[in-house]
């Protein structure tokens, strides 16, 4: 009753504002022009009227330490989910998009190709092969309905695309069920049509119904509010093609000629005992990882049908090399990359560029400098352009002695419905998503 | 006794009645909660950059929502402007729809008949936008309920089509005022909802397109960057250009104009009497620094100047070194039939020969370069 009363005095207030006229509440207005600028300033300038009606962790929050770590809301019943798919524009309808099928796994592999992620200039195109779709798609425990399309109606045409896929990650010591939200991508031609809320709201919903209520992502633009924001780092493998394409610039008082030296590699790795994954291995590997992972803050529970699935090596879609110590024969050290390849627009000479991104890596004899630059080689042998790295977990001691170079792109990480207490650095964060 | 009674009767009446009393009171804090918070959340305050014709009204701007009510309310019905808003982070992932030229697919021009974006939706999407913004600014114009809740309408025909959702509860005011408006509209077309709804937009802030987006496309303003960046997802990084620190090379015009393939220049350069074989602090000539660009014309110009093919710089490497390091076959090859020498060694003790890792056949052979 008090607390009403309270909310009629507000109410009246506001609503008196409403009819009198504007004279009586300058005082009113120019606090909320203060908070509202507070607001703005706290939020770079931005306002992101969507993710504010999201559990997410929000600007204005931030530094609030006296909001508790964990999920922002609870868990509502199932049977208080919305049953029914969110509306769409009349001309689309909503498919499931099943990757074991080559006709669809084809269609969603065009769409992205030709309308996914591109550099700030239109130079590149992420192209995810076939082979990697079906990978990063479909891990144990994958559930078919979270890999959602839109189709014209008329034409039948795939339009739009989203997906998530199960995963455990642990915060702190809390282990949650999460999805991992990816591959969200409308066609060039439809990109006014207001798409992308829907479809994140609908896979949400189809999160949801599956009982799990969290997510983790990515994004390249900042919304409220990273977890973490990471940089990209990139090793030249093939500078000369690099440059010919305009992934990088040469200098003008640099010569080619010693460009390619700096960036010339040994044949072969230096570490005795350096070789592939092979599936005998995944136990080892599960162990060195969990207890190579546990010092991290966020990080991905894996276990063995989970290492299984995304570290033993497949052909053009994730490498992955462990030593093996020649004499006791046991698993010191562990690294791995995954194929990225991207189309390159408007290039006479080339059409593709070939990059290898750093997944996880584990040191523990092996030096984590040598270790990588093994993996640099054996990247080379295999004809990469670039290898690319985030400067999460361990890597960024090691980036700039093996090379690397900062990249122009940053990549922010972000839970859903699950708030950190604070900011995490990079180097704390031992999650890689693809 | 019996005053006892009616004592006890005309409190236990004035109990029920000041229950009812409350009861009505907190109904009718409910109704004003809700109607703020649709003042809130469909665009109370929109406002505009100042412009002078525009007459000023309420300044109202939306009150600070508090309160538990309002906080549930807030989840309850989607946001107006949180569903406009959010067209923001639509024009993902990647920029220039505009241009179309990087359509090298397949897709059969006929299938977009009315599937593709229109000049419509995009100004009806600036519209939403500018809405979007504007409730978000600091000096705020009001916009009536009427308004607010027209535009609401609009926007849910527009981009879902005719109401299907179930009718909220009568309590909840806020969420049955903009069902009400939605239902209102009945099977309006969404091109009609939107020409509507960017009418209304018109006739609210006559000048809302002066400033808008969609003034861009003629311009050369260079507009959000972030549109190359989708709403979430990966993000395509390459190397970020480092000027060069701690490079000390010192050279001539003669070698830049070499390196940046300016054959006019060069020439200019040569006849004015500057040397041919003018070397940079890594003692390289002209000639290195147009193999290591790959400039085939300025290597002919160079050598028909009597340009010394053999020519070694700080490192002891000549241009075949350079054209072999840098895999450019055509001038490697030209070099030696100008007499470049393929077994000369550089400080490492390595010949032209040594280094070439391409599968250059007429290079492993001794002599036969032709």
């Amino acid at each position: 009753m008090e607390d009403n009363s309270s909310q009629a005095g507000s109410a009246k207030e506001n609503s008196d504002q409403n009819s009198e006229g504007n004279s009586l509440n300058k005082d009113d207005s120019s606090l909320e022009t203060i908070v509202r600028k507070f607001q703005d300033t706290v939020s770079l300038g931005k306002k992101h009227k969507f993710w504010e009606t999201q559990p997410v962790g929000q600007f204005k929050d931030v530094g609030d330490t006296s909001l508790p770590e964990g999920p922002i809301e609870p868990p509502t019943p199932l049977s208080e989910v919305k049953q029914e798919p969110y509306n769409l524009p009349s001309q689309y309808e909503w498919t499931t998009c099943d990757m074991d099928s080559e006709e669809t796994c084809n269609e969603v592999y065009n769409l992205l190709k030709n309308n996914y992620v591109e550099d700030d200039e239109n130079m590149f195109r992420f192209n995810y092969s076939k082979e990697f779709l079906r990978w990063a798609l479909r891990p144990p425990g994958f559930y078919r309905s979270w890999h959602i399309g839109v189709r014209a109606k008329t034409s039948k045409k795939l339009v739009a695309f989203i997906t998530g896929v199960p995963a455990r990650i642990r915060v702190r010591d809390e282990v949650v069920k999460m999805a991992e939200i990816n591959f969200l991508c409308v066609h060039k031609k439809l990109r006014t049509k207001r798409l992308a809320p829907v479809m994140i709201k609908e896979v949400t919903r189809r999160v949801h119904l599956e009982n799990i209520w969290q997510a983790a992502y990515t994004a390249g633009v900042v919304l409220p509010t990273p977890i973490t924001t990471c940089q990209y780092w990139h090793r030249s493998l093939n500078p000369k093609k690099l440059i010919d394409v305009g992934f990088s610039r040469l200098g003008a008082r640099m010569t080619m000629n010693r460009t390619i030296k700096l960036y010339k590699l040994p044949d072969s790795p230096a570490t005795p005992g350096f070789r592939k994954m092979e599936l005998c291995d995944v136990p080892a590997v599960t162990r060195l990882l969990r207890n190579y992972l546990s010092q991290f803050v966020v990080a991905p529970d894996f276990d063995e049908s989970d290492v299984e699935h995304w570290l033993l090596p497949t052909e053009d879609v994730v490498d992955s090399y462990l030593v093996e110590s020649p004499e006791t024969h046991e698993i010191t050290d562990f690294c791995s990359f995954y194929t990225l390849p991207s189309s390159i627009l408007g290039n006479q000479n080339y059409s593709s560029l070939k990059a290898a991104y750093s997944y996880y890596n584990v040191s523990t004899k092996t030096p984590l400098l040598q270790l990588m630059n093994d993996t640099l080689i054996v990247a080379k042998q295999k004809n990469f352009d670039v290898f690319n790295a985030l400067d999460v977990m361990h890597n960024e001691s090691v980036l700039k002695e093996l090379k690397f170079g900062p990249g122009d792109g940053q990549l922010h990480y972000y839970l859903y419905n699950y708030r950190t207490q604070s900011a995490l650095k990079p180097s704390e964060l031992g999650l890689v998503l693809l | 006794m019996s005053e006892w009674q009616s004592l006890l009767q005309s409190i236990l009446i004035g109990l029920i009645f000041s229950y009812l009393l409350a009861k009505l009171i907190s109904l009718v804090v409910t109704f004003k909660e809700d109607n703020l918070s649709i003042t809130r959340q469909s665009d109370a305050s929109v406002e505009v950059v100042h412009h002078p014709k525009k007459k000023t009204t309420v300044v109202g701007g939306a009150p600070n929502p508090r309160g538990p009510e309002a906080a549930h309310d807030r989840h309850e019905t989607e946001s107006m402007i949180a569903e406009q808003g959010s067209v923001r982070n639509e024009s993902l992932p990647c920029s220039d729809i505009d241009d179309d030229d990087e359509d090298d697919s397949s897709d059969d021009d006929d299938d977009w008949e009315g599937v593709e974006s229109t000049e419509l939706d995009e100004i009806f999407s600036a519209a939403t936008a500018f809405v979007a913004a504007s409730a978000a600014a600091s000096s705020s114009q009001k916009v009536s309920t009427d308004h607010q809740l027209q535009l609401y309408a609009l926007y849910k025909i527009a981009t879902e089509g005719p109401c299907s959702a179930p009718q909220p509860s009568a309590l909840k005011m806020t969420a049955r005022a903009k069902w009400q408006a939605w239902q209102k509209l009945g099977a309006m077309p969404p091109e009609e909802a939107m020409q509507k709804y960017i009418d209304v937009v018109s006739e609210l802030f006559p000048t809302w397109l002066d400033g808008s987006s969609l003034k861009r496309r003629g311009g050369d303003d260079d507009a959000p960057k972030t549109d190359s960046k989708g709403p979430m997802g990966p993000v395509f990084s390459s190397l970020a250009y480092e000027e060069e620190s701690g490079n000390e090379l010192k050279m001539e015009a003669i070698h830049a104009f070499a390196r940046e393939g300016e054959a006019n220049n060069l020439l200019k350069c040569i006849d004015s009497g500057v040397s041919v074989n003018m070397r940079d602090s890594e003692g390289r000539t002209p000639l290195h620094w147009a193999v290591d660009r790959g400039h085939f014309h300025i290597t002919e110009v160079l050598l028909s100047r009597k340009s010394d093919v053999n020519a070694k710089d700080n490192e002891g490497q000549t241009p075949l070194h350079y054209a072999v390091v840098c895999e450019r076959e055509t001038l490697a090859k030209f070099l030696v039939k100008q007499n470049a020498d393929l077994d000369l060694r550089d400080d490492d003790g390595k010949s032209p020969r040594d280094l070439c890792e391409s599968d250059w056949p007429w290079m492993k052979q001794p002599g036969s370069t032709d």
